[in-house]
């Protein structure tokens, strides 16, 4: 994989050299773009920091909490050196002195080793960052970049409604700039790799295949290739994660953000599950629905108890005793939550309800 | 004291979660002091993250993911084994307080699905065999 290559400080040094001026320059030219599912540019989110006066911040999301993802795990496992290194850039391009990883619960036992990276890094760049590692405490939410910053300032992980967006306003009211834990590892790479290219990402693949992992695919592959690599058998659909919304497996499709969309999907963080022909996407649909259920913070009316709502209409139609009514009655409410909800995460949580009633009607039976 | 921009409350709190199994009052009541957090800060805080509990749990805690990875690879199957190996349901602890079982929302272990997290410890491809293993 390319992006396991370690630039040993390298793009540290050229990006001393070069400035911060033209080391985002050079981040906007490569076309580096967030991996944490907006793909707005990095380098232009960071001229965005880098102007504004005073105190700021960087914070590395390394929250990733998105069912079916595991990416970033293994790039903190695998490449920690390279994060660090492109937290250290960051630092230098915005011109701060505190920088926060946001390391999510799950992967404390991930901590320690994170911390010496941390350290050696820092020793061997002689820079006077400082990196604190905060550690999540299981909450979904977290992973969106409002609620990190309620998180970090001690507060419950509630998002709030933007603008003010967090290069404007963020962490302790102050410029903040937030990327994705793959998007920094390869902010070294895009910077000492003339050849780099940003449509090369890491797709997590799971679900009912023999080969589950992480893939470096280029997006805009198709399907059918994708689903030859992870030995994907007799399948019928792919759900992008669980707020993507799903498929029909069409060995043809391209897994491009602008094709998934025209399906009415989200690519997202590039997290493909496959499901196989004996599945129910009705199954499917309640087991989603009560993890939304669950990870809903409870800010917003629409999310809070419309998630309680869609769980019980799913329930009624697995237990037979739905009407067509009932069906209406989710898809209204799914669009009601999808059009009205505050943050990110209300705004997707009934996407695979719609994709599913549209693709997969069979599986929901009425009387 | 110390400034308030510079105490990780989340930190803290999953030291003394770790140490006691849960946040009990006196713990809270001493952290607020030191920190000058009122105590209803601290505990609007915990309570939204569910890690953090009030109520005193076993000395290891299972977390069984039940994401679509894990529930489509048979995480119900496990279930059921941890509960009739424990004879504890979802959210409660042995009588001996050994163990408490809880689901959890995706753990990133996809690619080794089923998966549960003992303690701290993430465990992937686990088998009803594996389970009678670890539990024993």
């Amino acid at each position: 994989m390319k992006i396991l290559q370690k630039s040993e400080l390298k793009a540290w040094k050229k990006a001393k050299k070069l400035g911060p001026k033209k080391t985002i320059q050079l981040l906007k030219k490569q076309g580096l773009t967030g991996r944490g599912g907006a793909c707005f540019l990095t380098g232009l989110k960071w001229e965005l920091v880098k102007n504004a006066k005073g105190n700021k911040f960087i914070i590395c999301n390394a929250d990733e909490g998105e069912p079916g993802t595991f990416k970033d795990k293994l790039l903190l496992e695998k490449n920690p050196e390279n994060i660090i290194e492109g937290i250290l850039i960051a630092a230098y391009c915005i011109n701060t002195k505190q920088a926060y990883i946001y390391l999510r619960g799950e992967y404390n036992y991930l901590k320690d080793s994170l911390k010496k990276t941390i350290e050696e890094t820092l020793t061997a760049s002689r820079s006077s960052l400082k990196i604190d590692i905060i550690q999540g405490a299981g909450a979904y939410i977290c992973g969106d970049e409002t609620a990190i910053i309620a998180s970090i300032e001690n507060k419950r992980g509630y998002p709030h409604f933007k603008p003010p967006y967090p290069p404007q306003k963020g962490l302790f009211g102050k410029p903040t700039v937030i990327n994705n834990v793959e998007t920094l590892a390869n902010v070294p790479l895009a910077i000492i790799n003339k050849d780099w290219n940003d449509s090369l990402r890491l797709f997590s693949i799971s679900g009912n295949v023999s080969k589950p992992r992480v893939y470096e695919i280029k997006v805009g592959t198709k399907l059918g290739k994708i689903a030859l690599l992870a030995k994907a058998k007799n399948i019928k659909a792919v759900c992008f994660g669980a707020s993507g919304g799903c498929i029909p497996y069409n060995s043809n499709s391209i897994i491009n953000a602008e094709h998934i969309c025209k399906e009415e999907a989200m690519l997202g963080a590039c997290s493909l599950i496959f499901i196989n022909k004996k599945k129910s996407m009705l199954d499917l649909a309640i087991n989603i629905a009560q993890f939304f259920n669950h990870e809903s913070c409870g800010k917003c009316t629409p999310c809070r108890e419309g998630n309680t709502h869609i769980l019980k209409l799913l329930e009624k139609i697995k237990s037979g005793k739905a009407k067509q009514e009932d069906i209406e009655l989710l898809e209204k409410l799914s669009i009601t939550i999808r059009d009205t909800a505050l943050c990110g995460l209300g705004q997707s949580c009934t996407n695979h309800i719609l994709t599913a009633l549209n693709h997969f009607k069979k599986d929901f039976k009425v009387r | 004291m110390q400034k308030k921009e510079s105490i990780a409350l989340l930190n803290i709190l999953r030291e003394i979660q770790k140490r006691y199994n849960h946040l009990p009052e006196k713990e809270i009541k001493k952290l607020s002091k030191k920190t000058n957090i009122p105590l209803v800060k601290i505990y609007e805080t915990a309570s939204f993250y569910s890690m953090f509990s009030f109520k005193r749990k076993g000395r290891n805690t299972i977390r069984l993911c039940n994401s679509p990875s894990c529930y489509i690879n048979g995480s119900l199957n496990i279930l059921k084994e941890i509960k009739r190996i424990l004879k504890i349901d979802i959210n409660q602890t042995t009588k001996d307080k050994k163990y408490s079982l809880e689901l959890t929302s995706c753990i990133g272990c996809c690619d080794k699905a089923p998966a549960i997290m003992l303690n701290n410890e993430l465990i992937g491809n686990i088998t009803k065999a594996k389970l009678r293993k670890l539990l024993k």
